[in-house]
């Protein structure tokens, strides 16, 4: 798994004011987890890295976006743990 | 260790600002730095003359000018913000300062916060 | 001892312990359970929860009165029965707790209420037991609703 300097965990819609707040807050060095509604926001043109961004897979299943996400953006909650472990510093939005 | 909190919601209509200010007190408090961003609908927290007394809720303005008393390091309001909401300088409570929402600024803490 | 390595090649260690913080609450968000995922995951990879701490509507998660229908998890239940097993602290904010008329035995004598409704093992206490996990090594995770 990745160190991210800032891991941004996005649990909201793209239509909330704090999807936006938070994509404009991610720097060069940082990485995305979308969460909940947050995954969403993979149906939506995003302006980050692929590499640096990740779904929490059973949000896509639920939500029927699994097939939507190559399986290298795909997180499961131990991926999570790692991630969330690893970054510098992480920020719930 | 040093914290931001956030505040996006609007006063008054939710609790979440107040729980956001209980937040950044209690860490002045144990002398732990803190800063509160207030930005997106959050910056109305900062405009002068509010009275909440006819709907009987508390006004935060007293607290929020108290803020640097009890320890609080800034009160900051995204510049963004403020154009929208059409606070100029002079609108603004007097301990808050304008700055610029992004990762230069989040980078500067520790640990940034929501309330909720 | 080798004092070999220069400052700027250290990485710091992964988080080993993590606190969580959950403000969203049961029923009108997602949050009570992506956090009970985590905290499985997290104490799987061996990780350890110093606390787990309920703010703002979060505190309903608490209560020993909700009662979902029998198809539905129990949240509550659920988090209360994890974190007995596994020995991890449940803190409710006691003013998001008060507010929101939750309550627990001296709480209710303190104020003269008919009733308290405090699931065991959650306790209730001040934004300090916030303060001390945010000013200690541990990474705090917010669990916030998704709306």
């Amino acid at each position: 798994m990745t160190r991210f300097k800032t891991l941004h965990i996005l649990n909201k819609p793209p239509e909330h004011a704090r999807y936006r707040l938070c994509l404009s807050a991610i720097g060069p060095q940082d990485g995305l987890l979308l969460t909940e509604n947050g995954v969403l926001a993979i149906t939506q043109p995003l302006a980050i890295n692929k590499e640096r961004c990740f779904a929490l897979a059973p949000d896509l299943e639920a939500r029927g976006l699994l097939s939507h996400v190559s399986s290298d953006q795909i997180a499961s909650f131990d991926d999570m743990v790692d991630l969330t472990a690893l970054a510098e510093n992480v920020i719930s939005w | 260790m040093s914290t931001l909190i956030i505040i996006d919601q609007p006063p008054y209509g939710s609790w979440e600002g107040r729980e956001a200010l209980d937040m950044a007190f209690s860490l002045a408090a144990f002398d732990q730095p803190v800063s509160l961003l207030f930005c997106g609908a959050g910056v109305n927290w900062l405009r002068k003359g509010q009275d909440a007394t006819t709907i009987q809720q508390k006004s935060v303005e007293r607290n929020l000018a108290a803020a640097p008393v009890f320890g609080v390091e800034a009160l900051l309001a995204d510049n963004k913000a403020c154009d929208h909401y059409g606070l100029t300088e002079e609108d603004l409570l007097d301990p808050v300062s304008i700055t610029d929402f992004g990762p230069e600024l989040t980078s500067r803490f520790d640990h940034v916060a929501f309330a909720g | 001892m080798s004092n070999s390595l220069p400052e700027q090649t250290k990485t710091p260690a992964p988080a080993g312990v993590f606190t969580l913080v959950i403000t969203g609450a049961p029923y009108s968000s997602q949050a009570p359970q992506t956090a009970l995922h985590f905290a499985r995951a997290a104490l799987a990879a061996n990780k350890r929860i110093d606390r787990v701490f309920l703010y703002g509507d979060g505190v309903h998660l608490a209560s020993s009165l909700s009662t979902p229908p029998s198809d539905e998890l129990n949240l509550s239940e659920a988090w209360a029965g994890f974190m007995a097993e596994n020995n991890i602290p449940g803190v409710a904010c006691i003013a998001s707790a008060l507010r929101r008329g939750l309550v627990n035995e001296s709480e209710m004598q303190r104020h003269e209420l008919s009733a308290f409704n405090l699931r065991a093992p959650f306790e209730i206490a001040g934004l300090g037991e916030w303060v001390d996990s945010a000013a200690s090594e541990s990474r705090v995770l917010y669990f916030h609703r998704g709306s």
